[in-house]
């Protein structure tokens, strides 16, 4: 009696600390969400005061994985979890990892705006940059989303975006060459330019990466460097065992 | 019939002992006739008791056995008992479904949490402002979905007194959410839709910005002008007063659109101030040897000071608190009045206080004196100057800086203005120094 008490108070336990750890990628989610938001508020608006302080804030995100990463250290050695509770743990471990990432990203983006703001700002205000931002917010957004649900369809929707985003900048740096070719003395400000498009799409396989891991931790499949047929073959066969 | 049934079984009971003790009596073997009286009984009781537990079991509405003679009031009572249960359970479930149906007809949004912050339940309107999935979503920690870091730290804080409004999920929305805790560690989650309110609000502020900006370059022109004629010689005499007068009246145009200016940079501002410690007694220092200096002023100003105390925020917001209190209390006291300035610190913070013996403000008139060009008296504050927005700055910087104000006063007697500043916006010196007066 005093045993199956005690195993089971371990497990509550056990269970406790996941959710919490879960709770914790979720909440470094949302500040990484809210820091890429920022700055790409701060590119399209030409705030620079907004763009320094996303990169100043970034210290903030690599202090929540560095957290997050020594409590999944922990729950390795203390728990030796197994099956769907390893699977977790590592596909968390992975996530943070991507999130910082894509923290460092945003906080490049912040530098790159407080830079732009200081420059002659184009006719179409960045509106490039402003549906590739919104398309990259929204995989990251769907992507934690698809996590805190453990949800493999809503991921799979998610990386399919992912070829949207890398279209549009396909399309950007088109563009941006042609200005260079037309305009010389745009040049330092169609660079920047293009590295903001760049760090964006970085963001984009940084989420798609994220859906990758749910994927993962729901299925038990790894689907990275795969295409997208395959991943739906694997979700869809893997939804009916 | 009728009665306890205690009473009916004692009767028949008494009426079958008469009986058998009769027949006992006149046929003979008394004893045989009382053993079988007592069989009978009991193979009765346990008779009749099966039956009715069999009834029970079964759960029939009405059998064909209701029982009869000393069993039939039990069974009448329970019959009615469950017909009793299965109308409340009726209105219950009816009640339950209105009010289903009426949160969910709600514009606001609910979300019921329990005590880990999970998702108990949710209506439609929580679901689309939130972006939420009302079929799956229950048992979710609310904040694994709605993952904006100030309303993580909202929930986190634990004083729900206040809304937060924070951006929605949609692009472009903005909600206004507030935390009710109820009950047994319970939380109800109240989401609003205030989109429409923000951008008027919005509407309204640039619309003042940027009409006190506009005004700015003509008051400019105006004044500079008339600068000029001031300083003519050649000027006819009748016209001396009136420019003079002009010169005074653009000055204070001049103020008022600098208030405004202010003010809406104030509003405007959405984070916090920011945290450069702000040496307060320095400044109040400085504010009472400039107030000492006026031609007219109250007879006495003092000035008492905790020279350690020091508040971290933006020096020229807190300056502009300071200096417009203290103007406000120069400008309503007498000559032979008094103000008194202190400023200290307790567990709660540090505080500021200005009191004086001034003309006081009517106890029904406070809680309006901080709105924008609000006058207890406005003959009389036109005449002693000031733009009518000195205590709506006063309001909007202690605010930013997470403080309050507490105005107390009496007509006739003056007033004391008292600024809180919260604990974790206070300083203190670490070096002690000696206090100069």
């Amino acid at each position: 009696m005093d045993a199956a008490d005690l195993s089971q108070h371990i497990s509550k336990r056990f269970n406790e600390e996941l959710e919490r750890l879960r709770n914790g990628v979720l909440s470094m989610g949302g500040l990484v969400e809210s820091q890429l938001e920022s700055a790409v508020q701060a590119v399209v608006v030409g705030d620079s005061e907004l763009g320094l302080r996303v990169a100043r804030d970034d210290y903030k995100v690599n202090r929540m994985e560095v957290t997050i990463d020594e409590a999944c250290s922990r729950i390795l050695a203390t728990r030796q979890p197994a099956a769907s509770d390893l699977r977790l743990i590592v596909a968390i471990i992975k996530t943070i990892t991507d999130l910082e990432r894509i923290g460092d990203e945003a906080e490049k983006i912040g530098f790159l705006a407080s830079r732009l703001a200081s420059m002659e700002r184009p006719s179409d205000r960045y509106r490039e940059l402003k549906t590739l931002g919104d398309h990259v917010q929204l995989m990251v957004h769907n992507s934690l989303d698809a996590f805190a649900r453990l949800d493999a369809k809503a991921a799979l929707a998610t990386v399919k975006l992912d070829d949207q985003v890398d279209d549009e900048y396909d399309s950007i740096t088109r563009q941006c060459i042609t200005f260079m070719m037309e305009d010389p003395r745009t040049i330092s400000r169609v660079m920047n330019v293009t590295w903001v498009a760049r760090a964006l799409e970085r963001i984009g396989d940084h989420a798609k990466n994220i859906c990758e891991y749910v994927i993962y931790m729901v299925h038990g499949k790894d689907v990275r460097h795969t295409d997208s047929e395959a991943i739906e073959r694997e979700v869809i066969k893997g939804g009916k065992p | 019939m009728g009665g306890s049934i205690a009473s009916v079984l004692a009767w028949r009971l008494a009426a079958l002992t008469a009986v058998t003790v009769t027949l006992g009596w006149v046929v003979g073997g008394m004893l045989w006739w009382l053993l079988g009286l007592a069989v009978f009984t009991i193979v009765y009781f346990v008779v009749s008791i099966q039956t009715l537990e069999q009834w029970l079991r079964t759960g029939k509405r009405r059998s064909a056995a209701t029982g009869t003679g000393v069993f039939a009031p039990i069974y009448s009572d329970i019959i009615q008992l469950k017909q009793r249960a299965r109308r409340r359970k009726k209105r219950f479930h009816r009640l339950l479904r209105e009010v289903r149906e009426s949160t969910g007809a709600m514009h606001d949004g609910g979300v019921i949490l329990n005590a880990d912050l999970e998702i108990i339940w949710l209506n439609e309107a929580a679901g689309r402002l939130l972006a939420l999935d009302v079929a799956r979503d229950q048992g979710q920690h609310i904040t694994n979905l709605v993952r904006y870091p100030a309303f993580v730290a909202y929930l986190e804080r634990q004083q729900y007194a206040e809304k937060l409004q924070m951006p929605g999920p949609t692009r472009g929305t903005h909600l206004s959410v507030q935390l009710i805790p109820y009950g047994n560690e319970q939380k109800l989650l109240i989401v609003q839709d205030v989109t429409r309110q923000v951008r008027l609000e919005n509407m309204r502020r640039d619309f003042v910005a940027n009409a006190s900006h506009e005004l700015r370059s003509p008051l400019t022109v105006v004044g500079g002008y008339l600068e000029g004629l001031a300083d003519d010689r050649e000027l006819p005499g009748a016209w001396q007063e009136p420019v003079v007068e002009m010169q005074r009246q653009v000055r204070r145009m001049n103020s008022i659109v600098h208030d405004l200016i202010t003010l809406s940079r104030l509003e405007a501002a959405e984070r916090e101030a920011g945290d450069d410690p702000v040496d307060v007694p320095a400044m109040l220092g400085l504010l009472q040897r400039e107030a000492l200096t006026r031609a007219t002023r109250p007879q006495h100003i003092e000035l008492q000071v905790d020279d350690d105390v020091l508040v971290s925020g933006e020096e020229q917001e807190l300056h502009s608190v300071f200096s417009n209190l203290l103007n406000n209390a120069l400008r309503f006291t007498p000559e032979e009045g008094h103000v008194a300035c202190r400023w200290w610190h307790d567990d709660t913070g540090a505080h500021f206080s200005i009191a004086d013996t001034g003309i006081g403000i009517p106890e029904e008139l406070i809680p309006r004196i901080t709105e924008r060009f609000f006058r207890v008296d406005s003959g009389r504050a036109r005449e002693v100057g000031g733009t009518g927005l000195g205590l709506a700055i006063v309001k909007h910087a202690l605010l930013r800086h997470g403080g309050q104000l507490e105005i107390v006063s009496a007509p006739g007697h003056g007033s004391t203005f008292t600024c809180h500043f919260p604990l974790e916006r206070s300083l203190f010196r670490k070096v002690a120094q000696t206090s100069s007066a």
